[in-house]
C-alpha cells in the first residue's frame, strides 16, 4: 500500500481510514500483517489497539491502527443502546435486519 | 467486502432517502455541514445529495486537511525541501498544494530531494537508512493522523534516531467549528459530525455544539448508507426539537474515543497558542506542537523557517468554501483556472476537497444546486 488508491481516495491524505482484517501478529515489533478490502497487505502499527488477534478488523490510517471495527450492519442491529438502536422497529433501518 | 457492500445497499438507501423525505418539512429549508473533507468525497462519489428532497443542503466544512493549510506554511515546508543535506517527507497531496512562487513537486523538480511516504513511520526509516542526512517529515492532520505521528517520535526517541525531525502542522476539529458557528454569515441547522476524527478524541468533545449552540450532531461513517442515516438522525432531532450528539459509528467510535492515543497525543504535543487557518485567519488552540519533552525531534528547533505570512491569491476563494459561504461552482476560478491538474486553491488538490470533489465527480452545473 504504497500508492493511492482511487477507491479511497487519497489514502496518504487526512482523514482517510479503511478496514482491513489482521492476518498475522508480531508482539515484538507492535506490528500486524493486515488485509485491505482489495487484498492488498501491509504491515499495521497496533500500538494504540493492542492485543490484537488475526481475524479482527482494525481501522487503519496512515500505517496505524487507530480502532477495532465491531461486527456490524448498516441495519441497526449491532447497537442497540445506541443511536441506531434507537431507531424505532419499522423504519428502514430495522425491518430489514438479518438476524 | 465485509463492512463495505453491505453499506452500499441500494435499495436501503432508496428506503433511508424515503424516510429522509418523511422528516423534512416542506417550504423549510435545511443547512447541514459535513465536517470531514472524506465525507465530502462520499458523498459526491456515490451520489448522496441525489437522494435527499431539494430542501436539505449539504453544506461542506473545513475538515481537509491539505485545504486548511496556509500558504505560508508550505513555504515554510519548501524552504525546509532546499536546505542541504535534507530528505523531505510528506503525505502525497501536499505535493501539488501551491506555495507562494511554488510547489513541494517544483522544488522537487528543481533537484530538492523531497519523497513521499504513506505514513510517518516510513519517514523514520528512510531516516534510519540515510544516517548522514537529515530527514524532515511534514506533519499535517487532523486527530486522526496525529497519533500516527505521535509513535513515530516516540519510535524515534526510544531508538535514539537523531537525524529525523518533525514539521508539526497537525490541527485540532473542535475550534474551528466554534469559529464557524461565530461567524455570522453563515447559518446551519446541525451536523455531521467527523467519525474518523471521533475514532480518536471520541463523541464528548462535539457536546459543544448541542449544548452551547443547540445544534444536533450524528457522528458518521463513510458509506453511503452511514451518510444518509446520518442526515435522517440530524433531521429527525430537528423535527423533535432535540440536540443531542448521537453516534451514527458506533461500530467504530466509542463515546470516550481511544484514550491511548490520547495519552500519547498528549506527551508529545502542545497546544499552540493559535495557528493560521486558510480562510478562516488565526484560531486560538486550534493545532499541536511537539511538546518539550520531544523538541529534540521538532523540525522548527533544529532548522531555520522563515515563517512568513503569505495571503492568498486573491482569484482563489477556498475560504468562503471551507466556511460553506460558497459552493465550489460559485468560486471564479473553478473548472477554468483552478483544476485538480492545475490548482490555484487548496480545495482543488486534496481529493477530500470540496472543490476537488465536485470537480471530480461531475458536479459543475448550478442547476444541480438549485433544482
Amino acid at each position: 500500500m504504497s500508492a493511492c488508491l482511487a477507491a479511497y481516495g487519497c489514502i496518504t491524505c487526512g482523514d482517510e481510514a479503511i478496514s482491513m482484517q489482521v492476518l498475522r501478529v508480531d508482539c515484538t515489533r507492535g506490528l500486524a500483517l493486515c488485509c485491505d478490502p482489495a487484498g492488498e497487505r501491509c504491515s499495521v502499527e497496533i500500538a494504540l489497539v493492542e492485543p490484537v488477534a488475526p481475524g479482527e478488523m482494525l481501522l487503519v490510517h496512515a500505517g496505524t491502527a487507530l480502532g477495532r471495527e465491531a461486527p456490524g450492519t448498516p441495519l441497526g442491529r449491532e447497537a442497540p443502546g445506541t443511536a441506531l438502536g434507537r431507531e424505532a422497529p419499522g423504519t428502514a433501518l430495522t425491518r430489514e435486519a438479518p438476524n | 467486502m465485509k463492512f463495505v457492500d453491505e453499506f452500499r445497499d441500494a435499495e436501503l438507501g432508496r428506503a433511508v432517502a424515503a424516510e429522509i423525505l418523511a422528516a423534512v418539512e416542506p417550504g423549510r429549508h435545511y443547512k447541514i455541514m459535513e465536517v470531514c473533507g472524506g465525507h465530502t468525497h462520499s458523498i459526491y462519489k456515490y451520489g448522496v445529495d441525489d437522494l435527499l428532497p431539494a430542501n436539505v443542503e449539504l453544506v461542506h466544512g473545513p475538515g481537509c486537511p491539505v485545504c486548511v493549510i496556509p500558504m505560508g506554511r508550505v513555504d515554510d515546508g519548501i524552504s525546509l525541501a532546499h536546505q542541504p543535506g535534507v530528505i523531505f517527507t510528506c503525505f502525497g497531496d501536499m505535493m501539488r498544494v501551491p506555495g507562494s512562487s511554488q510547489s513541494l513537486l517544483d522544488a522537487k523538480a528543481q533537484g530538492a530531494d523531497i519523497r513521499i511516504v504513506y505514513s510517518p513511520l516510513d519517514a523514520l526509516r528512510i531516516a534510519k537508512q540515510n544516517p548522514g542526512r537529515e530527514v524532515v517529515f511534514f506533519a499535517i492532520g487532523f486527530e486522526t493522523t496525529a497519533p500516527s505521528t505521535a509513535l513515530t517520535l516516540r519510535r524515534a526517541k526510544a531508538e535514539s534516531v537523531a537525524n529525523f525531525s518533525v514539521m508539526c502542522s497537525h490541527v485540532t476539529i473542535v475550534p474551528p467549528l466554534r469559529a464557524l458557528l461565530e461567524s455570522p454569515d453563515l447559518r446551519l441547522d446541525g451536523f455531521i459530525g467527523p467519525g474518523h476524527v471521533a475514532t480518536i478524541v471520541g463523541a464528548r468533545p462535539f457536546q459543544f455544539l448541542p449544548d452551547q449552540y443547540s445544534k444536533p450532531v450524528a457522528i458518521s461513517g463513510f458509506e453511503p448508507l452511514d451518510l444518509l442515516q446520518s442526515v435522517l438522525m440530524v433531521l429527525r432531532q430537528l423535527a423533535e426539537g432535540r440536540a443531542e450528539v448521537e453516534n451514527q459509528y458506533a461500530r467504530v467510535v466509542p463515546w470516550e474515543g481511544n484514550l491511548r492515543a490520547l495519552e500519547i497525543m498528549s506527551e508529545v504535543f502542545a497546544l499552540r497558542p493559535h495557528f493560521e487557518w486558510r480562510g478562516l485567519g488565526f484560531i486560538s488552540q486550534s493545532a499541536l506542537r511537539i511538546s518539550d519533552a520531544y523538541a529534540e525531534w521538532d523540525a522548527e528547533e533544529r532548522f531555520s523557517v522563515p515563517g512568513v505570512r503569505v495571503a492568498d491569491p486573491k482569484a482563489c476563494q477556498c475560504g468562503e468554501v471551507l466556511k460553506g459561504v460558497i459552493k465550489p461552482w460559485e468560486c471564479k476560478v473553478f473548472g477554468t483556472a483552478c483544476t485538480p491538474e492545475r490548482p490555484i486553491g487548496t480545495c482543488m488538490v486534496s481529493p477530500e476537497g470540496a472543490c476537488a470533489a465536485y470537480y471530480n465527480y461531475g458536479r459543475f452545473a448550478r442547476e444541480r444546486e438549485v433544482a
